[in-house]
């Protein structure tokens, strides 16, 4: 066995010993260990039991890492969770709304559930530690590599079917040509090989790069078909991939449905039933009626207030102004479009701020929203009953601000004169 | 590495038990009488069955995790655990005799009592449209007949692989172990339906209104966990005692340890699914069930000692390598595990109303005395059998692979 400083084109790199038994290559790999070595490997066809206490390497950190993870994505799906359901109903209005959660009631279960949330905890901490365990292997052993420089050896291809090799890298701060030649020639190889710089430098496959791009590139096609979606505006109806939820297969009204006796797919409702919101024992609230009279003051548990009467002017200007005009002279914008368009049978909406209204009883306008009147359509299953009072309550603010007096406003709200 | 056992020291059966072997039986017949006496006391014989029934199955179950272990091995051609399977066809091999400790149940079946199966009570069945509609499958009968099945092939199971086993001890006859790996998958199969159905039949119906479709494997999950406890335990102690030392490794212990640890987190998985569904659900005739379990202080407490009890601290404890092969850490924790899946069966039992309107005591002396006295039955013919066979099989093909097996 030659032992002197082995020849070699270019620049040494490492030194390849070749064994052809796994147990030369265990002894060998534990006097490598011994004689202080730190950047070398060893390479077999197999698994080999027991090498890795030969060669000295340290137990893997990649568990630590891994529980790490885990906790990390058993937190974030907890957060996930907390935030996009919890948090809805809670003040975080300073957000731009894609951050802010939502606030669903599912099945009257608390907005916060932990039974509920548990499955997602686990798939989240599933895939943070799946992905830990992967990601940290390849890191750890710094992968992918797509070249190495041992198959620039001719020899080294028998590593796939019964040769054993020991590679000491020439950075090793033990490294010496000659002293690590003869060490390696002491153990008992078929042949020990200097490494040098590879003829050609590592580049990656021509195919694979293009490969790569075209992947590269139409990935970022359906981010940029969301983005453009979401700035831009359109005409069509949306498209809907899963058409679960849009059309459903169901009964319509008046189809048989042999599931039930009857045969009838409309279910009668259960004997006893009444609507929610149903006047049940306050018909002054509910109703705007003591005994069998309207009413013509606002029920005690309505307390008319500056905020009250700003509320009631909210909802006036949703619901009511539309036809009645923001004024309540009867005036509204689909008013005044059905008069421009002479259309036939339209009634002007009643002013409100008229005599009519004004002596009408509290308890008789509330019936009208309830229940609406001649072509005006009921307003009680959209308009809770409080809402309705505080609407009464600014109806009766538009009608004293239509006859005012001077003396009646405060010096220093007066108008500017002009 | 040494691959060869001197399996005429090392895997002897065990000698000078007598101690031992009184020990378990005296406190095995103090405590039945003790419960017996308690029973007979207390006038109401039903709390007596309700322990029995409760402790019963905690010492049934560990024997039909034991046999779900031999049929497993087989079933997957299994080397590494050659060096271990003696110690589960023991624990198996007591099912005969846990069999005639089933008779005693038949009294409350047969004599209607309403405490504790209230679906034998004629009286009460009369005034009970479910339980008459559930009458074709829940009559003291047809559950006696099921029994003798169930008990019938789980002996013969049991009695088969052990025998075989013990026959290769001394024929070293490979073809055993084909035999046997050939017996193991319908033995599997059967063995799954007859478990699903004897926690069905056994605990589910002690409140026959309520069903839950995953309860078999709830049951079976809390079996094979406390089995790999007392396997773990059984080495332990077997080391302790001069037995096995060169032919189990600290590499069997992590083995263990890793299976013990991931059916932790199978019964966990179990246990929350079903949780999950009836509390999502919501559904009366399904929460009844949880109802007691978390409406009283009491057994808030034990479930939430499950919860952290069986699961998050076993779950802790036994992820790391480092617990796993070290055996006294590991042998405690399954010390902690038998007494969880005792709790286990306890939460199943306990918090049923033995009769309706009745009020739910928290732990009743017979749970105790009931425990010492199964219990300690249960290591007496342990103690037998070890000191009967030789505890290696030491002629299995595969026992070299097992004694060199090495955790990667």
């Amino acid at each position: 066995m030659n032992t002197k400083e082995p020849k070699v084109e270019g620049r040494l790199q490492a030194l390849l010993a070749e064994f052809d038994s796994v147990g030369a290559l265990v002894t060998a790999a534990e006097r490598v260990r011994d004689a202080g070595y730190t950047r070398w490997d060893t390479h077999s066809p197999f698994p080999v039991h027991g090498i890795d206490q030969a060669m000295g390497v340290r137990r893997t950190r990649l568990p630590w890492l891994v529980f790490i993870f885990g906790l990390i994505g058993c937190a974030t799906g907890l957060l996930l969770q907390w935030w996009t359901n919890a948090t809805g109903a809670l003040d975080f209005g300073w957000l731009p709304t894609f951050l802010q959660g939502y606030d669903f009631l599912i099945s009257g279960k608390p907005r916060f559930s932990l039974p509920a949330n548990i499955p997602v905890i686990f798939e989240v901490t599933v895939l943070f530690a799946a992905l830990a365990t992967f990601l940290g292997m390849l890191a750890m052993n710094s992968l992918p590599w797509h070249h190495n420089r041992l198959f620039g050896s001719a020899r080294f291809k028998r590593v796939t079917a019964d040769r054993f090799f020991v590679c000491i890298d020439a950075a090793d701060p033990k490294f010496d040509a000659q002293g690590t030649a003869q060490l390696l020639a002491a153990l008992g190889p078929t042949h020990v090989e200097p490494l040098a710089d590879l003829p050609s430098p590592a580049r990656w496959p021509h195919g694979l790069v293009v490969a790569g791009m075209v992947i590269a590139s139409l990935a970022l096609l359906p981010p940029l078909f969301a983005a453009k979606a979401r700035l831009s505006k359109s005409p069509l109806p949306r498209i809907q991939p899963i058409q679960d939820m849009g059309n459903q297969e169901r009964y319509k009204t008046q189809q048989a449905n042999f599931a039930f006796a009857d045969t009838r797919a409309m279910r009668p409702q259960v004997p006893g039933t009444i609507a929610r919101g149903d006047p049940l024992d306050d018909p002054h609230f509910y109703e705007g009626k003591v005994d069998g009279q309207w009413v013509k003051t606002f029920p005690p548990q309505v307390q008319v207030t500056q905020s009250s009467v700003r509320r009631g002017q909210q909802r006036f200007n949703i619901y009511c102004s539309p036809c009645h005009g923001l004024g309540g002279a009867g005036d509204g914008i689909v008013s005044a479009r059905a008069l421009r368009l002479d259309t036939p049978g339209w009634v002007q909406p009643t002013a409100l701020v008229g005599d009519l209204v004004r002596d009408r009883e509290n308890g008789n306008i509330f019936n009208t929203i309830t229940h609406g009147l001649r072509t005006m359509p009921p307003y009680g299953d959209q308009i809770p009953p409080a809402d309705r009072w505080a609407i009464i309550a600014y109806i009766r603010a538009l009608q004293l601000s239509q006859s005012v007096q001077r003396a009646d406003v405060p010096r220093d709200q007066w108008p500017e004169e002009r | 590495m040494t691959t060869t056992v001197d399996s005429s020291t090392d895997s002897r059966p065990l000698s000078g038990t007598w101690p031992a072997r009184s020990a378990a039986g005296l406190l095995a017949l103090a405590g039945l009488v003790a419960s017996v006496l308690l029973g007979w006391r207390q006038g109401d014989w039903s709390v007596f069955f309700r322990s029995y029934i409760l402790n019963y199955c905690f010492v049934l179950s560990l024997a039909l995790g034991g046999l779900f272990f031999v049929m497993l091995q087989h079933l997957t051609r299994a080397g590494w655990s050659v060096a271990l399977r003696r110690l589960a066809e023991f624990v198996a091999a007591t099912i005969p005799v846990l069999a005639i400790l089933f008779l005693p149940l038949l009294i409350p079946v047969l004599t209607g009592m309403a405490g504790v199966y209230i679906w034998t009570n004629p009286d009460a069945v009369q005034h009970d449209p479910v339980l008459q509609g559930k009458a074709a499958y829940l009559n003291a009968p047809f559950f006696i007949v099921r029994c003798a099945f169930y008990f019938a092939l789980w002996t013969l199971l049991a009695r088969y692989f052990l025998k075989r086993s013990l026959q290769q001890d001394a024929t070293g006859d490979p073809a055993l172990t084909l035999r046997m790996q050939w017996w193991s998958a319908p033995g599997m199969l059967l063995y799954a339906l007859t478990t699903t159905f004897f926690a069905i039949d056994v605990l589910m119906s002690l409140n026959p209104h309520w069903y839950s479709t995953i309860w078999g494997v709830y049951f079976f999950s809390g079996n094979v966990v406390g089995f790999f406890a007392l396997l773990a335990v059984l080495a332990y102690l077997l080391q302790r005692a001069g037995r096995l030392t060169q032919s189990v490794t600290v590499e069997h212990y992590h083995d263990v340890g890793k299976l013990a640890f991931a059916f932790v987190v199978f019964w966990a998985y179990i246990a929350f699914s079903q949780y999950m569904l009836i509390w999502y659900g919501n559904i009366p005739e399904e929460t009844v069930w949880f109802r007691p379990r978390q409406g009283d202080t009491w057994w808030v407490g034990v479930s939430l000692l499950l919860l952290f009890g069986h699961f998050v601290a076993p779950f802790l404890a036994l992820i790391s390598r480092y617990p796993k092969r070290r055996k006294a850490p590991l042998a405690l924790a399954a010390v902690w595990l038998l007494f969880m899946h005792w709790l286990d069966l306890y939460y199943l039992v306990g918090p049923q109303p033995a009769a309706p309107g009745q009020t739910i005591a928290a732990l009743h002396a017979t749970d105790v005395t009931l425990f010492i006295g199964l219990g300690g039955l249960f290591a007496f013919v342990l103690l037998r059998l070890m000191s009967r066979y030789t505890l290696l099989p030491a002629r299995d093909p595969r026992l070299a692979e097992s004694l060199a097996f090495e955790n990667v």
